[in-house]
């Protein structure tokens, strides 16, 4: 080895090994930069992915953390926080209330410090005095997941039957497979996901594959197409005729070039299988014993503040929102990243 | 004058391959039905009955039959609209169908008809004049829009509109009509369905416009640069005809593809939206049947909204025909 290569870094060695590769994802990525929604668009799903994983220690509360009822003990200094918890409820409950200084839940956002001020809940508490902004802090990983776990498994069920459906076109597998995406797009998408999970029982995992079973179609659709334009490529032909196997050309040659839009509609599925979630917690069909921003909005319903608790209603439909604008954002830049002669 | 060449064969064609579709679909619903635990004598059931009881009512619902006359039976009735009675009324299922499939079907077509004009034309602009403030500031908020649930844009705009918070007290909080209908003479029920009708067709509007409205924009600027724009341009035609004759006519042909998801998107946003609205619909009808696990009205509902949109995708086959003269019908495609 000469000394010539021991001063090149590793870097430099895997770029000068791979010239082609990384130049074109030097060009895709400055691309990317150049479409300023799906930068911001990736700034807050990277912002919500740090939420997530380090929600222990963002969240100012545990979980399982409640307001204390009342706000100056006087002369009870050993009345519990929670009567309910208490030796004799009634009475505790009573001495409370004869205090004067009780606090009913939900309540508005307090900055307190423990030193004579309340408690400390920035945006406030819900219906059994737990704060609004712990919950919300943890409810991005149900989220998360429940987004990242859909995308993937519709792309991991669309890509491969695009791939075959594209790659062996005008055959019986190509006709059967059409035959039954038409068949799917034919059934509404939000009634048949709230009647499998209602059939099927009401738990995250059913919630997902419930979206999977209908949201692979356009991944499966869209693959087709891209497949079938590249299967009359030259570089296919020539793989065929230097001996590559079927196998083989699908999965090396031509799964690469369909990768960047299998990753637009990963972002797609993504983004609606949140909105989903959030639609079904909204009509009672979520898990509630995991903690999210859906449950949090069926909680204000059931228990009668929408229009009284702004602290409560507000954070998780902005939350929802900004999460699945993050997935819209970054999969139609880089749909106009893909088609260089659209974009603007 | 508009001029089709809508054949006979490809209606037909069409027509046989909808049917198809729903004869899917009540497969799909009796495995459904069949694969849940327990059956119509479990859910009926009450726990003093004997086993002959048991055995009584098994056969008067047919449960005993072999599956393969169970699933013909299913089929047949269900072709000729026999839905069963509703588990917790005396009401035949058809019947509480029949009233509900309007009222849903008045929601439905004003937020389909708005999205679609407000999106199409917001699209129109948008395209025309790519990579401008407008262009980008457009973009952005229809996509953020695109992300807002519809239950909590439904809240936004009772709150604010309804509720009397901010002194906008001015539309009602839901149902169809007021109280006391049937005294209403029939311009005022109309007037009076109307007013009820704008917030929850607002907010499947304000959500749902930019579905056509991305799909129109890259159409759009797709056709900006096309040699016959320059062409229109060269004969000096006015810029408005300019745009919205031979720019917009030509690239509305990937919205009415569009329009088959958008019609999907609609139906979610209906079942969402009537509820929160208390709009006496079919997505309503299936929310709450589910809850109350009432199975015959539920299956009932889910098979209505499934006909609903193989009905509208026929219709947006036939309407294809009108855009573009170029596809060829009636031949294998």
């Amino acid at each position: 080895m000469s000394a010539e290569d021991d001063d090149m870094s590793l870097f430099t060695r895997i770029k000068q090994r791979h010239y082609g590769l990384y130049q074109s994802i030097r060009r895709g990525v400055g691309r990317f930069a150049d479409q300023r929604v799906g930068v911001l668009g990736l700034l807050i799903l990277i912002g919500l992915i740090v939420t997530a994983l380090a929600a222990p220690f963002l969240a100012p509360h545990s979980l399982d953390w409640r307001a204390p009822e009342v706000l100056d003990k006087g002369g009870n200094a050993d009345l519990p926080d929670d009567c309910s918890t208490a030796d004799n409820p009634l009475d505790c409950r009573a001495q409370k209330e004869s205090s004067g200084k009780t606090i009913s839940h939900p309540a508005p956002p307090k900055f307190g410090d423990f030193t004579g001020d309340p408690y400390f809940a920035p945006l406030g508490t819900d219906h059994r005095g737990s704060d609004v902004l712990s919950r919300l802090i943890y409810g991005s990983q149900t989220a998360l997941y429940i987004g990242l776990a859909a995308g993937l498994l519709s792309s991991l069920v669309g890509v491969p039957l695009g791939l075959i459906s594209g790659y062996y076109g005008d055959t019986w597998i190509d006709e059967f497979i059409q035959r039954v995406i038409d068949l799917m797009f034919g059934l509404p998408f939000l009634p048949l996901v709230i009647v499998l999970v209602a059939a099927n029982g009401i738990t995250t995992t059913n919630i997902i594959i419930a979206i999977v079973i209908k949201s692979w179609l356009n991944n499966a659709i869209v693959i087709r197409g891209e497949t079938l334009s590249l299967k009359e490529r030259s570089y296919v032909e020539a793989a065929k005729v230097s001996g590559a196997s079927d196998t083989r050309i699908v999965f090396r040659h031509i799964f690469p070039n369909v990768l960047p839009l299998a990753f637009i509609y990963l972002a797609q599925d993504s983004a609606i299988a949140v909105l989903t979630q959030a639609n079904l917690a909204f009509l009672g069909l979520a898990d509630f014993t995991n903690v999210s921003w859906g449950t949090m909005l069926n909680w204000i319903q059931t228990t009668g503040y929408v229009y009284d608790a702004w602290w409560w209603l507000l954070p998780p439909g902005l939350m929802i929102t900004a999460l699945a604008a993050s997935f819209y954002f970054v999969g139609y830049s880089l749909e106009d990243v893909m088609n260089p002669q659209t974009s603007a | 004058m508009v001029e089709t060449r809508l054949s006979f064969k490809y209606v037909a064609k069409r027509a046989a391959v909808s049917i198809f579709i729903i004869w899917a679909l009540l497969t799909l619903l009796f495995l459904l039905l069949k694969a849940m635990p327990g059956d119509i004598a479990d859910i009926l059931l009450n726990p003093q009955l004997d086993q002959e009881s048991i055995e009584a009512l098994r056969r008067r619902y047919g449960l005993n039959q072999p599956l393969w006359k169970q699933y013909l039976r299913w089929v047949f009735n269900y072709a000729t609209f026999d839905f069963g009675y509703s588990l917790n009324s005396t009401d035949k299922v058809v019947t509480i169908i029949a009233i509900r499939l309007p009222r849903t079907l008045v929601l439905f077509g004003t937020a389909f008809l708005l999205q679609y004009t407000v999106g199409i034309i917001a699209g129109i602009h948008f395209g025309w004049n790519r990579g401008t403030k407008t262009d980008k500031g457009g973009f952005l908020t229809g996509l953020t829009l695109y992300s807002v649930p519809f239950f909590w844009i439904g809240w936004m705009l009772l709150l604010v509109f309804a509720h009397g918070q901010f002194a906008f007290d001015v539309l009602p909080l839901g149902h169809m009509t007021t109280a006391f209908q049937s005294e209403f003479s029939a311009l005022n029920l109309v007037t009076d369905v109307m007013y009820h009708l704008v917030l929850p067709a607002g907010s499947l509007l304000i959500v749902g416009w930019a579905g056509a409205m991305l799909v129109m924009r890259t159409s759009m600027q797709e056709v900006v640069d096309a040699p016959y724009i320059e062409t229109a341009r060269a004969k000096g035609l006015p810029p408005s005809v300019v745009k919205y004759k031979h720019g917009a006519r030509n690239a509305l042909i990937p919205v009415a593809t569009q329009a088959i998801i958008g019609i999907a998107f609609i139906i979610d946003g209906s079942v969402i939206v009537e509820t929160v609205f208390s709009w006496p619909g079919i997505g309503a009808l299936l929310v709450s049947a589910i809850l109350e696990r009432n199975f015959p009205v539920a299956l009932a509902a889910f098979f209505f909204l499934g006909v609903l949109v193989v009905v509208m995708r026929f219709l947006t086959d036939v309407a294809y025909t009108f855009l573009d003269p170029r596809i060829k019908f009636g031949e294998s495609s």
